[in-house]
């Protein structure tokens, strides 16, 4: 029986369910199971939508053989709005049986017959199968930047999983944590970076909002022509989003005056024996919009907005050259990135030359899926 | 199948997995060969129709389950004539 693509309906859960169970069974990663309900919890289709999830199966005879979705979404890509989908959750059954790696390559190119503008971000690094099948398929690409600012080092010296992972670096951690020697190295290299940089604006302030209102709507018109791709950030799209009745996300409004400058959304992340972070408190920076000159003081104040929250650490990933900076004005460094961009041709041709215009494409951790965790 | 084709995407097959031409067969598949994952299927594909100058339908890739069934699916594609 030969393979065949369909969307996702309420017949398909049994399959679905099996096709973890054997993904599971196999030995694929934990976080390789697809969703047992054919309505996204995230983002469902809805009257009037233009920001929606859909997903689709590669089915053998009635038996799940891959999945994949589609995050539907309107961008500006040089100065025009398109409709633009990014490719996620692609799982394949040839994780666990080789006879089935011809799926990977069906997902991939049933996708593209549905929606050529497509775009993947996130990936978790080069070295895995999906970024090397759009590698062989000449994909255009790059790693979004990754930051990070220390606000408590004494915490961070002594819970930082990810960093703690020989004796030797473990030995080295405490003694930076208890000596006090790692707590004045670390709070030295970030405040001299903000002093030499200077980021933070006398007159400017930040205010945590409900949801996003005319005044994001304003902002965003404004904004949209000092970026070659970015999503579309208008109120309306942002209170999807970001719904106002999800307390996880934090929304700050950045004015000087009466004149809003910027706004970003931030979260809290913690979790208990995290691979990476421990049990750390982690603000994120999962999204920001401004116009590109005034990323240095949207991104200061936001940053201190999160500390004064209590978080141990601040992440943020930012393609921007700009924002970029601005992070780095603010105190951050930049730390391995396995944040992956990449889009067929038929969407780079459009942001040619595309090594100059990566540079001022917009992409945060809200544009991937990195919003679902915080449903 | 044409054995011209056969005789190509053999080839091609040896270079991408790095085995002799010889024990490339037409019924060699994916659970023979351990570096047959789903790039290098993707490669194996890419390297065919680059070779034949055509490209596959997400249908089509399907069937690609043995070297002998894209030798086939070639010449199905593009006749006996190349």
């Amino acid at each position: 029986m030969p393979i065949v693509v369909r969307p996702y309906s309420e017949e398909h859960v049994p399959a679905v369910r099996d096709f973890n169970r054997r993904l599971r069974a196999g030995g694929a990663p934990r976080e390789f199971s697809f969703p047992e309900s054919p309505v996204p919890r995230w983002l469902p289709r809805g009257e009037g939508r233009k920001v929606y999830n859909e997903f689709f199966l590669a089915l053998e005879d009635g038996v799940v053989r891959g999945t994949y979705a589609v995050k539907t979404q309107e961008f500006s890509v040089a100065g025009e709005v398109r409709s633009i989908g990014f490719y996620h959750h692609p799982y394949s059954e040839g994780i666990v049986d080789r006879a089935y790696s011809a799926v990977g390559v069906l997902l991939l190119r049933d996708a593209l017959r549905r929606q050529p503008e497509l775009f993947a971000l996130g990936m978790g690094g080069y070295d895995r199968p999906l970024p090397q099948m759009l590698m062989a398929m000449k994909w255009a690409h790059f790693l979004v930047p990754f930051y990070f600012q220390v606000i408590h080092p004494g915490r961070f010296l002594r819970r930082m999983q990810g960093l703690r992972t020989t004796a030797f670096r473990r030995w080295m951690m405490d003694l930076g944590a208890f000596s006090g020697a790692g707590w004045l190295g670390i709070h030295a290299a970030q405040a001299w970076r903000r002093l030499s940089r200077g980021s933070r604006r006398r007159g400017v302030c930040v205010e945590s909002v409900a949801s996003f209102g005319d005044w994001a709507d304003e902002l965003w018109r404004e904004c949209q022509p000092h970026y070659s791709m970015v999503a579309v950030r208008d109120a309306g799209t942002l209170n999807v989003l970001f719904p106002p009745q999800n307390a996880k996300f934090l929304r700050l409004r950045i004015r000087h005056g009466s004149r809003t400058m910027g706004w970003a959304v931030v979260a809290e992340r913690r979790e208990e024996n995290h691979p990476q972070y421990g049990d750390l408190r982690v603000g994120v920076i999962l999204d920001c919009l401004a116009r590109p000159e005034d990323a240095p003081p949207v991104m200061a104040e936001t940053a201190a907005a999160l500390a004064a929250r209590g978080v141990d650490l601040i992440t943020s990933n930012q393609s921007h050259a700009r924002w970029c900076r601005a992070l780095e004005q603010a105190g951050f460094f930049a730390g391995p990135s396995n944040f992956i961009f990449a889009a067929p041709k038929i969407l780079a041709d459009r942001l040619q030359p595309f090594d100059q215009k990566k540079l001022t494409m917009h992409f945060t951790r809200a544009d991937g899926d990195g919003l679902y965790q915080y449903l | 199948m044409n054995e011209a084709h056969f005789a190509k995407i053999r080839g091609i097959a040896a270079d991408l997995f790095q085995m002799g031409r010889e024990q490339i067969t037409a019924e060699t598949s994916p659970a023979q060969i351990p570096a047959w994952d789903s790039v290098q299927h993707l490669n194996l594909i890419l390297s065919v129709e680059q070779e034949f100058g055509l490209q596959f339908e997400p249908e089509e890739i399907d069937q690609v389950r043995s070297i002998g069934r894209l030798a086939a699916l070639v010449t199905q594609k593009v006749g006996n004539s190349r």
